[in-house]
């Protein structure tokens, strides 16, 4: 309340400070002259030893004042009034904030969605999945039995686990079965992931086998989203199911269509995966240990689902999910921070320009009594008004910044883990405001603290010594335009890498023809064709039928997709090869893939029918395979063991009577991709896929001319006709594929890192142009007096250009030896060669070509000054 | 802040001890302040007139001085300052304080000697 009464009473306490002060010289005064001084001398005298006036009344003042907000206030109205009176430079500074700001907003909303706050889930974080190690660097995934799960369930470090077994279904009861993804998870799984369904209800432990929870994109799709859905009933492999309640959004574990509770079964054929979630404080390595003994005890009883001598290792499942794109998105802000940065120095350029206009005024004040503090303040005040409605702005762009990144990502959906939710949300916002004030400090403070150094006698010989600008000042510019030389560099560098890694993939050999080359996934009804014989007749059945489909070139079975999808990554060892171990990518696959792929036979043969389909123990092998095992020698006729050739059969997976780990070679076809295209080809083996059939299968088909909606409905048709209950997946083309799987990241990275490039060119380029311009109007009259005095117009471009573009060349330098310096990161974070020469030349002609162009404009101006104006002028 | 000028005196403080101290003896307006601490200091003090006012200003927000209207030596109406009780109390804690300082100083500089 005294607060309040005091900002009432203010006026009259000024006053009587006023008074006093004036009474107080006044009787000294007198009291002077009464010793027998003159009026003037003790006026002089009296003022000296009271001080300043003015400040020592704005002083006493201030003890009334809640003086920081209250100088704010004043900045503020001071400040908009300088921003008001200068539009352009007003509008140049907050368009180029707002850019820079609005890029870094809409990345930091890729970053917070997927790196920062990707799920969810109840304490994501702490939610860990568990791989075990044999000696070989490739990891089993944990699985266990019924019984095995509820002991391990109770282990004091956990808070929490769920076991969940997906797989896909055939939703049946409609004119064509359709294949759905079906996670089983345990019965208080919901509780685990602590997200509320959005319509309707989860499941819990009081729930009969069968219900199910729908995710939200397949209620969508496969309901059009009506909400009387709860209650309703869904057939799944001829099944009923009640539907329970349909989940939010961003629920979306495991990418399902649907959840229906898991039933524990002590069979040691059911085993499931295993999710588990830390308790707090609970190291990694403690968890690990307090495991490890409980798995060992469990290994003793199923010893087939556990392979020998493992250790258990945990991944958390944001490793686990976002993996590859973590470097990717890091090197991305990193990017977009340059970018930034160099928009803080286009506006620092800008703002030290004005503050070299404004020194009579900044003298003014610090003769008035202004304290440099509060010169530094007020200037800060302006910039961060300009940074802060740039934010606004920034904010603005962002939102059509992130609808592009979304619409992007249309096609890409397994770029991020589904549960990431890219939007303007709270975080970003918040973001985007620490981003303004940060920014204004950072394009002000130099500006500022430079600007509050002038003094009054300064101001008043810059009048008269208006030559080439304040060595301070133009040092300055100097260091920022090199800066932002050096940076542009690294930006278009990162971007070349990026555009010849894409240019690259893009017409990359890929080994095969993917036109007209399509791929569904087949799951066989749960339980049907018990049998391995049993089985790879009815997969060879539907094959044969869909190969005699009119329109249908060939048909083939493949346990792995098309390529550049991997096997199964197994150590692999040759008896007596010249290098005996390693790793090597089995694909099994019908005799028909290679045909149907158009992947060339290199040397030897392909299995006959018969050995297919007695699952005989011959292999192809790839070109990378023989280069690495058998680079001098023929490898026909030779033995590979494949290590982890034989696993134990269970309920999904049967396996060849009398099967075992040799397999003989009989031929070498040409290399495909096979670990994504981006990496290098891995050795690869081809079996045959009856040696271990799993209950589904990728039934490859290349079509005579482009697949049409008719063919692919007609294939379905055909499928149906031979099982009533046989789902048939998605179809991919493999143009569509290959798309969607490499070339749609190379393309969202490769845009958004030139985007980036571009727009820091841009700014480069109008740093340049704005530190040129300014020199020469400057400079107008000592220019004018060179011509004058007959100067080469060629001379006077030099003049007003050299210094700039030196700084030009020395930030070129500096961003190129960063790059060469810092390449390391770059490609352990991403693909691409940014210290390939060809691509630097460019880089280089493009650094060079726009500073040249940048500076035509000034140039011409310092060359056509007209000497009388240029002299009137002053 | 190097030249602001309250801080020019011997430590934080000792002006706002020395005013209170004065004004207890009785009620001054500025000026008369200033020479009266003068006076008493055989001018060994020097203070910047000015940087009175606003140490004035701060004693009085805090309520340890009040200003009223009266009239100087030389007859002319002016601000007189007069300490509250609030001030007393204030004053006598600052010189409790500054003894315990100056007594600690003391017994330092005294070993110092020995």
């Amino acid at each position: 309340m005294r607060w309040f009464k005091s900002i009432f009473s203010r006026r009259s306490q000024y006053d009587d400070l006023s008074l006093s002060i004036q009474e107080h010289l006044e009787e000294k005064i007198e009291d002077l002259v009464e010793e027998g001084m003159s009026r003037a001398e003790a006026t002089n005298l009296a003022r000296r030893e009271f001080g300043n006036v003015t400040l020592i009344e704005e002083r006493g003042r201030e003890v009334w004042q809640w003086s920081p907000l209250e100088n704010l206030a004043a900045d503020l109205r001071f400040a908009w009034r300088q921003t008001a009176k200068s539009p352009r430079f007003t509008i140049a500074a907050v368009a180029t904030l707002a850019i820079g700001m609005g890029a870094q907003a809409t990345i930091y909303s890729v970053v917070h969605a997927v790196l920062i706050d990707p799920f969810p889930y109840l304490d994501a974080l702490r939610m860990v999945h568990l791989h075990l190690y044999d000696k070989t660097p490739i990891p089993f995934d944990l699985a266990m039995t019924g019984p095995q799960f509820l002991e391990f369930q109770k282990l004091p470090v956990l808070d929490g686990a769920i076991a969940e077994d997906l797989f896909g279904r055939a939703l049946t009861g409609e004119e064509l079965p359709e294949q759905v993804q079906t996670a089983r998870l345990s019965p208080d799984g919901f509780a685990f992931f602590g997200v509320p369904a959005l319509l309707g209800r989860e499941f819990g432990p009081g729930d009969n086998a069968h219900v199910a929870v729908l995710s939200y994109p397949f209620w969508k799709a496969h309901y059009a989203a009506r909400s009387d859905i709860v209650g309703k009933t869904l057939q799944l492999d001829h099944e009923n199911y009640t539907i329970l309640g349909v989940l939010p959004q961003r629920f979306a574990w495991m990418g399902s269509d649907l959840y229906t509770p898991l039933s524990y079964s002590a069979d040691p054929h059911r085993i499931a995966n295993v999710y588990a979630r830390l308790k707090v404080g609970v190291s990694d390595r403690t968890a690990e240990e307090a495991i490890g003994p409980m798995l060992a005890a469990f290994a003793k009883q199923t010893p087939d689902s556990f392979p020998p001598n493992f250790k258990v290792h945990l991944v958390h499942i944001n490793e686990l999910l976002v993996g590859r794109m973590r470097g990717v998105l890091i090197l991305l802000s990193i990017s977009v921070s340059f970018l930034l940065l160099l928009a803080c120095a286009n506006v620092a350029i800008l703002l030290l320009a004005r503050g070299e206009a404004r020194q009579a005024e900044i003298a003014l004040r610090k003769a008035l009594g202004a304290r440099p503090g509060r010169i530094v303040t007020q200037l800060l005040t302006e910039s961060l008004l300009l940074s802060i409605t740039g934010g606004i702005c920034g904010v603005l762009l962002a939102l059509a910044g992130i609808r592009l990144v979304r619409h992007f990502l249309v096609p890409l959906p397994g770029l991020f883990p589904p549960e990431a939710n890219i939007a303007l949300n709270l975080p970003v916002l918040l973001f985007g405001a620490v981003l303004s004030v940060f920014t204004g400090v950072a394009c002000g403070i130099w500006p500022a603290l430079r600007t509050a150094r002038t003094d009054l006698r300064r101001a008043a010989d810059a009048g008269s010594h208006k030559l080439a600008g304040r060595k301070g000042t133009h040092n300055s510019h100097i260091a920022l335009l090199a800066g932002q030389a050096a940076i542009t560099v690294l930006l278009l560098a990162c971007s070349g890498a990026t555009l010849q890694k894409l240019s690259q993939l893009m017409h990359a050999n890929l080994g095969y023809d993917p036109h007209h080359l399509i791929s569904a996934n087949l799951v066989s009804l749960e339980g049907g064709h018990p049998t391995w014989g049993d089985r790879i007749h009815y997969f060879e059945q539907i094959r044969q039928a869909i190969a005699l489909e009119p329109g249908v070139m060939s048909a083939a079975i493949a346990q792995a997709g098309m390529p550049p999808s991997s096997g199964s990554r197994m150590p692999v060892s040759v008896p007596g090869a010249d290098s005996v171990g390693g790793e090597a990518d089995q694909q099994r696959v019908d005799l028909n893939y290679f045909r149907t792929l158009k992947i060339p036979v290199l040397q030897g043969r392909v299995w006959s029918s018969t050995e297919v389909m007695n699952a005989a123990h011959l292999a192809l092998i790839n070109q990378a395979m023989q280069r690495r095992f058998w680079p001098h020698t023929d490898p026909i006729g030779k033995t590979v063991v494949m290590n982890r050739g034989v696993v134990p059969a269970n309920v999904w997976t049967l396996v060849a009577p009398g099967i075992d780990q040799h397999f003989q070679i009989i031929g070498v076809v040409g290399d495909t991709p096979n670990q994504g295209l981006e990496e290098q080809i891995a050795p690869s083996v081809f079996v045959p896929y009856t040696a271990i059939t799993y209950d589904w299968f990728n039934l490859i088909v290349r079509t005579e001319g482009e697949p049409t909606a008719a063919l692919l409905h007609r294939i379905k048709e055909r499928v149906h006709t031979i099982d009533a209950g046989q789902a048939v997946g998605d179809m991919v083309t493999a143009d569509d594929m290959l798309e969607g799987d490499s070339l749609g990241r190379e393309k969202f990275i490769t845009s958004l890192f030139t985007a980036f490039a571009l727009l820091g060119l841009m700014f480069g380029v109008s740093g340049l142009y704005c530190i040129e311009s300014y020199l020469v109007t400057q400079r107008t009259r000592e220019l004018g007096v060179r011509i004058a005095l007959g100067a080469q117009r060629q001379h006077i471009v030099r003049l007003v250009t050299r210094s700039s573009l030196l700084a030009v060349f020395a930030g070129t330098a500096i961003g190129l030896a960063l790059d060469l310096g810092l390449s390391g990161i770059f490609v352990r974070w991403t693909s691409g060669n940014p210290r390939d020469p060809g691509m630097l030349v460019v880089v280089l002609a493009v650094v060079l070509a726009s500073a040249g162009l940048g500076s035509i404009v000034p140039a011409q101006l310092a060359a056509w000054i007209d000497p009388m104006e240029a002299l009137r002028a002053e | 802040m190097g030249n602001n000028p309250e801080f020019r005196d011997l430590f934080p403080g000792a002006l706002e001890m020395m005013i209170l101290h004065s004004l207890r003896l009785k009620p001054m307006h500025g000026y008369a302040l200033v020479k009266h601490i003068k006076q008493v200091s055989d001018n060994l003090l020097q203070i910047e007139e000015g940087s009175l006012y606003p140490a004035l200003q701060r004693m009085l927000k805090e309520g340890w001085v009040q200003s009223k209207p009266g009239v100087s030596a030389k007859g002319r109406p002016t601000r007189i300052y007069v300490l509250t009780p609030a001030g007393r109390r204030r004053l006598e804690q600052e010189i409790s304080s500054f003894d315990k300082m100056f007594a600690g100083i003391t017994r330092v500089l005294a070993t110092a000697k020995t």
